[in-house]
């Protein structure tokens, strides 16, 4: 009789027989089609224990190998091989556990320069304590989804390297990404966490508590925070700033030219502010000053009160209207400028990075929201406080066709200055609303209605399971997992119905994936996210009290699937990517339409929206790489390199033409309505050839093209500030990497360069 | 000073000694700082990158 047995750690515990007979029930359960009666159980239970040697302790490897034995000699061969898999799956989670440790090792003890882990994300500084704290967590909570969370089999295939569940440790926690509507948010005020904020009173507010939302919603979610509609968010402060400066600027007007005491100065005004029936702001400006002229005056007489003529009235509104104009240009300016400013210094997630914000705007024709992007405009391209190029927020400008894009459209002059800075700065990206599958949703006018992407490309603008609320705002994706498309590329061995056959499979295990952390993603309360459905940012928040639960409300969200490394597929597959081939183009688009097509019909099944992205991919880049090429070796054209191309993208290293590329991008797009974006690089500096960096983003637009870019190179000498492209020597002051400069060379090139940076020595 | 890498390099006549040129890259539709900061894949995948004519 068997008493003891020996686990893997050595320890000797007690041999308790249930738990074979529930090892193997756990199989059977796997196996569909292959039932095991209670009975049926107890007599394999009773086999294994009598095959064990008597009077011996065994292991649990001795135990296992017989309860294999006996399912094969049962004849349940599908059960027998579902409990090696499982055993063979937990025999791969255990070693990653051994690796735990060591990945705290490396955490502790290596810096970010020398280890590759503390760089997966760049936006995260790993060297500092709260960077390392929060990677100690992250590590962490992946060894407990792999081992306690995840069912086995997708445990495996993350591990494995066939799928990737981005942000597996925020698994058990919260969502992606969400669009934030300001507007919304501002309207009486909100809260995050320890008094009310007011509804702000001038740009300035506007533009801190903006600041104030992304951060707060950051800290409740695993991804970034988008304002989908940054003009339209910021005109109203642009028009209360006016207001008062316009009031300041007419009763210091009044005192002076008809010595009336401020108080009575004051009083006149404001009581005109409340007596004119119209709204004042930038253009309704002429018509107020009619107004005004023709009641102040009446206005003083009928009241006994000191007499001004309506020629005075219309010198002091003139006055009032330019000098409310000139000032509130400059507040705006310095606004947009503390946005920028705060955006990349502001602190979230403890303190180890800064918030992942973006911002889309360039539809709003009002002239508050044009004074707002002209502004924000020129706060990026004068940079940071000594001229650094901002990292945040991703700025997308939205390009449409009679808003801005061609000559005479209201905001074709903000179209050609967004051009001017990306072209210096990177930033902004465009977006394309005249995209057909862009198009399709817009409705002029209504922000709600125009597309928005995250700055990482998710898109979030379909909406399958309310077909009434297809819009931007509050809405945003839940989680997603990438495939890795190259392995089945090479599994396939040529063989184009196996790769398909193997693909469907790979799809049916992220599904079942996605909708197993979406289950745990509904559990959750109001409660657990305080900003982002407490304060109702979130879609059809509002009406929900704290401890409602956000499963319904979450269904507006988007799951979504994700590829990488398109190219390397199709080389796998035929030898060619599609830059190289039409028919690796045309098998490009049949491979990813065929995915579009299952998600579609998944969102159709399951009444959710399911969404199929082209991954950004920056973590993700290296991993399944340096997990095939350890199995299938170095093939050339597919794992010869360290990293798989980005999603659809005809890889970087291959010589084509920019408008090419544009073209064989762009039916992607339409495909990925998860997000998607392309880039073109440019060489040289872009600032002197800005004819050429338009002409992209119009081929682009023409071609359909979702969301794109153009890459340049924007390097910056930090000794004497010169932002542009740095070969080996610096064109400003001439010094090659590492040299140093006098400083009466650096004093004489800031008589000619204002922004060549103030060096303070390091005594004072 | 501009950022930690400098802080230590001012001294009396010059400025400049081993501070490295800053170079931004775009990676995945964001920017992340200089390339310092990107991962191994990145960074070959950034040296990889041709230009596209026009």
């Amino acid at each position: 009789m068997i008493t003891k047995i020996r686990k893997r750690n050595g320890d000797i515990v007690d041999f308790n027989p249930q738990k074979i007979q529930d090892a193997i029930s756990k199989a059977s359960a796997a196996v569909a089609d292959e039932e095991i009666s209670p009975a049926q159980l107890k007599e394999l239970t009773k086999t294994v224990v009598a095959a064990l040697p008597a009077g011996e302790i065994p292991t649990v490897e001795q135990v296992q190998d017989r309860v294999e034995e006996a399912l094969i000699a049962a004849d349940f061969a599908k059960t027998a091989k579902a409990y090696i898999l499982y055993r063979a799956e937990h025999a791969k989670i255990r070693q990653s556990e051994g690796d735990l440790m060591d990945i705290y090792k490396e955490l502790t003890f290596a810096y970010a320069k020398d280890a590759d882990i503390k760089r997966e994300n760049a936006n995260i500084d790993a060297d500092t304590a709260m960077g390392t704290m929060l990677k100690y967590g992250s590590e962490g909570s992946k060894y407990f989804m792999d081992n306690y969370i995840l069912p086995k089999d997708i445990a495996a295939a993350h591990i494995n390297g066939d799928i990737h569940i981005h942000d597996k440790d925020f698994y058990m926690l919260t969502e992606t990404c969400c669009q934030i509507d300001l507007l919304k948010l501002f309207h009486n005020g909100f809260f995050t966490g320890h008094g009310c904020l007011r509804e702000p009173n001038s740009i300035i507010s506007y533009s801190a508590l903006a600041c104030i939302a992304i951060q707060a919603n950051q800290n409740e979610m695993h991804g970034g925070q988008s304002i989908p509609n940054f003009d339209y968010s910021m005109a109203p402060g642009v028009a209360k700033t006016y207001r008062k400066e316009y009031v300041k600027a007419l009763s210091q007007f009044i005192q002076i030219r008809t010595g009336m005491s401020w108080e009575d100065a004051d009083a006149l005004c404001s009581r005109m502010m409340k007596e004119i029936p119209l709204e004042l702001n930038l253009a309704s400006t002429e018509e107020f000053g009619k107004k005004m002229a023709e009641m102040l005056p009446a206005h003083q007489r009928e009241n006994g009160f000191q007499e001004i003529s309506s020629e005075t009235v219309a010198a002091a509104h003139k006055y009032a209207a330019d000098e409310a104009y000139r000032e509130t240009d400059k507040c705006t300016y310095q606004a947009m400028e503390a946005f920028v400013h705060n955006l990349n210094t502001m602190n979230s997630r403890a303190g180890a990075q800064v918030p992942f914000s973006s911002v889309n705007y360039g539809t709003d024709t009002s002239p508050e929201a044009r004074m707002v992007i002209r502004n924000l405009l020129l706060a990026t391209e004068a940079g940071l406080g000594d001229g650094e190029t901002p990292i945040f927020p991703v700025q997308i400008f939205k390009v449409k066709e009679g808003v801005n894009y061609n000559p005479g459209d209201p905001n074709y002059d903000l179209f050609q200055l967004a051009i001017r800075t990306s072209a210096k700065r990177l930033f902004p990206n465009f977006s394309f609303i005249d995209a057909p599958f862009n198009l399709q949703y817009y409705k002029p006018g209504d922000y709600n209605t125009e597309v928005a992407y995250m700055g990482c490309r998710t898109r979030v603008m379909g909406n399958h399971y309310d077909p009434t609320k297809e819009v931007t705002c509050g809405r945003g994706n839940l989680s997603f997992t990438s495939i890795n498309l190259p392995r089945l590329g090479l599994e396939a061995k040529g063989d184009l119905g196996r790769f398909y056959e193997m693909l469907d499979e790979r799809i049916d295990l992220v599904v079942r994936q996605l909708l197993h952390r979406f289950k745990i993603q509904c559990s959750k309360k109001v409660r657990n996210y305080p900003f982002l459905m407490g304060q109702g940012i979130w879609i059809d928040s509002d009406g929900l009290t704290m401890d409602d639960s956000v499963a319904e409300v979450l269904k507006h969200g988007t799951l979504s699937v994700g590829f990488i490394g398109l190219a390397e597929t199709l080389k796998a597959l035929t030898g060619k990517h599609h830059g190289e081939s039409a028919e690796s183009q045309k098998l490009g688009l049949e491979i990813i339409g065929h995915m579009r097509k299952r998600m579609d019909e998944e969102s159709e099944k399951t009444g959710l929206n399911f969404t199929l992205l082209a991954t950004p991919a920056e973590g993700l880049s290296g991993r399944f790489v340096r997990i095939d090429q350890k199995i299938y070796g170095k093939i050339p054209g597919v794992t010869d390199r360290e990293y798989y191309t980005n999603s659809f993208h005809i890889p970087v290293y291959y010589p084509i033409k920019a408008y090419q590329k544009i073209q064989l991008e762009a039916p992607y797009h339409a495909l990925t309505n998860a997000g998607h974006i392309s880039y073109v690089e440019l060489d040289g500096d872009t600032c002197k050839n800005i004819k050429a960096f338009e002409s992209v983003i119009r081929c682009m637009k023409e071609a359909g093209v979702g969301y794109g870019s153009v890459n340049h190179p924007v390097d910056r000498d930090p000794v004497c500030g010169f932002t542009g492209v740095i070969n080996d020597v610096c064109p400003r002051c001439g010094r090659r990497e590492g040299e140093p400069v006098t400083i009466e060379r650096l004093n004489e090139l800031r008589k000619k360069y204002p922004d060549v940076p103030l060096h303070y020595d390091c005594t004072h | 000073m501009t950022n930690m890498e400098n802080k230590t390099v001012c001294c009396e006549k010059a400025i400049g000694e081993g501070v490295k040129f800053e170079r931004i890259r775009r990676i995945t539709g964001y920017l992340v700082g200089t390339t310092d900061r990107f991962n191994n894949a990145k960074r070959a995948e950034e040296k990889d990158r041709v230009k596209h004519c026009i």
